[in-house]
């Protein structure tokens, strides 16, 4: 009886002292959910000294399946997702791979290749922006004295999307170097020695040894990246604003247009959570197709 | 005698009492002040507010957010009940849906027995037509915006160059150009070569572009002189008899047409140029031309990295002899060239909470911050982004050379802003309820028109239903009503 009563007192206890964290949560990540997915379904108003949302259904989402700049703004953020984060993730792998070996200065060339992430992206995009400049950028200055024609970087339409996309993968590769360093950091030498014994190269060692058991730390990767990849707006913001034309418009840049500079809250709202539903069935999608991936590493 | 020097003593008491009392008569009051963060805008209000604190003893705080986040925390402030600020210094296009909805607290007996804010002093349209909403005044302007002309004198007045020009174009190249045909042909002629002998080429003109930022401004500059006849109100956003869009005119088209091709004559880049880079690229002398705000002026004259310091000649935005009679639903033809001179943005305004318990001080700090000293001053400082709106400010030169201007580039600067807000056929910016809204859906479609995925009529004929869209959301009377009270017609 004594013991019950005690384990109780405790359990209440945990209660309490779980309860601020729960309630801060709840106030920081739930209600201001709930509170956008009401002002998706509604129309916002100020009466009365408050704000009224009052639902009307649909009409937002019918409204949103019918815009064009809601369908290319959903197209740029698959493409920048897509071609960043493979990117991003080869590119890591290999600078992680050789940062892994035993070669001099290896502490200073791990710091500085994890220096771009550090960065704010306002910043990152305010110096990319500077270097691709038309007339002025060194980019176009190096390719003057090789002979070239300069390149529109942020003007062409053509080109612009592609500015865009390395300038975040220069930002980001880092945090995939982070992750899968780590990763190879955890297999066990064990495995590779026993590789070499066996006389495999070190291509075979690679492909058959520690890519497979780098696969959690891929999957976390690419999956962390991905989600954050999502929601890029502020190097775009600097860079381009959306522009030439629609082409670096993404998903977050269009629902800020129109939620907090043309102060339509409820589109805005209907926009900011297509994201979600775009991000969750993303992800539900990647974790589908690495199922199998995620069943071998674990044998 | 004792007596006396008691009652004399008693005398200086009552007297230093009363000074005291009459000098610091918002003893104890702080307002709070809330606009963009320093220096622009920001700037004159930490210039001026330790004076105002020692003459009335009150304190003046200054809370400042980021450009997006003003509108949102202003409209939140007073929708919600919360009356976070006292004063709100905001562009004046906000103006109705502040005034309109009760937000903002009428000044006009305020500025009735205010002889400091010398109200007569500032030019007729803003104190007229700005800061008014339903017949009352609802702000004090701090800030005249309006766009003007640049262009390079030592380009344009060359004898060489104009002979060129001649021979080329069959016409005197005219200094400064007065239809948009004649920048066209400017642009054309100036692009792509060293006219300067700095080694570089140089380029025709630059322009704002830029998608989200303030090339929209940039488009009605153009479009207001084929679209604005004097005399007829409207023409430049909506129909004032029906709430129609006009945004799709032929003269609303043939400016967009305009503003593309000019494109092919400017400084390389120029589709992703924000206000701020066109200012920067125009002093390093890139380009022959420019449209701005007052800014382009002041720091080619004052910007220690300015090339073009006295070599920058002011003029009101050029017009066209072929002008479409939205009435009529015809072209025009006019003998000299139809200008109208756009009044971009608006220009800042300070307005008060209508539920401030500190009315009477925080309008006492507007009328310091706007009396004709302290707005001289703050119109003469660099990097305040105040200019010129007084009648007093155009007329003393010494603010401006000590500034940094050349006495003639002085007055030619002021001539050209001056000649702007006043004349006959100067055109206010949008100013009805949910301006943001319009200005942001014009804002895609000129930036798919200017890269060329949509051709001007398809961009102009989405933007007319996209505002329409809007109208019917928030009411086609109240809109056809709040317009109708912008343009200064009559209500019924």
């Amino acid at each position: 009886m004594r013991r019950k009563v005690g384990s109780r007192v405790a359990q209440w206890q945990g209660r309490l002292f779980l309860a601020p964290t729960v309630v801060v949560l709840l106030l920081l990540t739930i209600f201001p959910f709930l509170f956008t997915l009401a002002m998706a379904f509604g129309k916002v108003s100020f009466e009365g000294g408050a704000l009224k949302i009052s639902l009307v259904g649909i009409r937002n989402w019918v409204r949103l399946i019918h815009d064009s700049r809601f369908w290319n703004a959903l197209v740029v953020t698959l493409k920048i997702v897509g071609l960043s984060v493979f990117c991003e993730y080869v590119l890591g792998l290999l600078l992680a791979v050789l940062l892994n070996r035993r070669i001099r200065g290896r502490t200073f060339f791990r710091v500085t290749f994890l220096l771009p992430m550090m960065l704010a992206p306002i910043a990152v995009g305010y110096m990319w922006r500077m270097m691709l400049n038309d007339t002025r950028g060194p980019f176009n200055h190096i390719l003057g004295h090789l002979g070239l024609a300069p390149v529109g970087w942020l003007s062409d339409p053509n080109v612009a999307m592609y500015s865009i996309i390395l300038t975040d993968i220069w930002q980001w590769t880092p945090f995939m170097i982070l992750i899968l360093l780590a990763g190879l950091q955890g297999i066990p030498k064990d495995y590779i020695e026993a590789a070499k014994v066996d006389g495999a190269s070190g291509w075979k060692i690679f492909l058959y040894v520690v890519f497979p058991l780098l696969t959690p730390a891929s999957i976390a990767a690419i999956f962390l990246r991905s989600v954050e990849a999502f929601k890029i707006i502020d190097i775009i913001y600097i860079m381009t604003g959306g522009g030439p034309g629609l082409v670096t418009e993404s998903l977050t840049l269009y629902g800020y247009s129109v939620g907090l500079r043309a102060f339509d809250l409820a589109y805005g709202a209907t926009i900011s959570f297509s994201l979600f539903f775009v991000v969750l069935a993303s992800a539900t999608l990647f974790f589908l197709l690495t199922r199998k991936a995620r069943q071998i590493s674990l044998e | 005698m004792r007596k006396v020097v008691c009652l004399v003593t008693v005398g200086l008491f009552l007297v230093s009492l009363f000074a005291l009392g009459a000098a610091r008569k918002f003893e104890g009051v702080t307002i709070t002040v809330f606009t963009q963060p320093p220096p622009f805008i920001a700037k004159p209000v930490q210039m001026f507010a330790p004076d105002w604190e020692r003459m009335t003893g009150g304190k003046v705080r200054l809370i400042t957010a980021p450009w997006a986040e003003l509108y949102p925390k202003m409209y939140s402030s007073f929708a919600l009940g919360a009356h976070l600020y006292d004063i709100v210094i905001f562009p004046a296009a906000w103006l109705p849906d502040f005034a309109g909805a009760g937000f903002l607290a009428p000044l006009d007996e305020f500025i009735a027995q205010d002889s400091r804010i010398a109200w007569d002093d500032i030019l007729p349209v803003y104190r007229e037509r700005i800061v008014t909403w339903g017949g009352k005044i609802y702000a004090v302007p701090v800030d005249g915006d309006c766009h003007i002309f640049y262009y390079r004198k030592d380009a344009l007045e060359n004898p060489e160059y104009q002979k060129m020009f001649k021979e080329k174009y069959g016409y005197d190249l005219p200094v400064p150009p007065r239809t948009w045909k004649e920048v066209r042909d400017i642009a054309e002629f100036f692009n792509g070569w060293d006219w300067d002998n700095d080694g570089r080429p140089e380029y025709g003109v630059v322009e704002a572009r830029r998608k989200d930022d303030q090339a929209y401004w940039t488009f009605f500059s153009r479009a207001a002189g084929y679209v604005s006849i004097s005399g007829q109100p409207g023409g430049l956003f909506f129909d004032p008899e029906t709430m129609k869009p006009l945004i799709n005119s032929p003269g609303h088209v043939k400016a967009l047409e305009d503003y593309i091709e000019i494109m092919r004559f400017g400084v390389p880049g120029m589709i992703n140029m924000d206000s701020g880079e066109i200012r920067t690229v125009f002093i390093a002398g890139e380009a022959a031309m420019a449209i701005d705000w007052g800014d382009i002026g002041v720091m080619a004259e004052t910007d220690p990295s300015s090339v073009v310091k006295g070599k920058v000649g002011f003029a009101i935005l050029p017009g066209s002899t072929t002008v479409w009679d939205y009435k009529k639903g015809e072209w025009v033809e006019f003998d000299e060239p139809n200008q109208a001179p756009y009044l971009a943005f608006g220009g800042w305004v300070a307005g008060i909470d209508a539920k401030s318990p500190n009315l009477e001080a925080a309008y006492d700090f507007i009328s310091f911050l706007a009396s004709p000293e302290n707005s001289y001053r703050s119109v003469t400082t660099p990097e305040t982004g105040f200019n010129p709106y007084r009648n007093t400010h155009f007329e003393t030169l010494s603010g401006w050379v000590g500034f940094g201007f050349g006495p003639e580039a002085a007055e030619e600067y002021l001539k050209a802003i001056q000649d702007t807000i006043a004349h006959p056929n100067v055109q206010p910016d949008l100013r009805i309820p949910g301006g943001a809204r319009y200005f942001e859906a014009l804002d895609a479609e000129l930036a798919l028109a200017a890269a060329g995925q949509k051709s001007p009529q398809e961009a102009l004929d989405a933007v007319a239903k996209a505002w329409e869209r809007i109208t019917e959301e928030l009411g086609r009377e109240d809109q056809l009503k709040a317009y109708r009270l912008s343009l200064g017609l009559p209500v019924e």
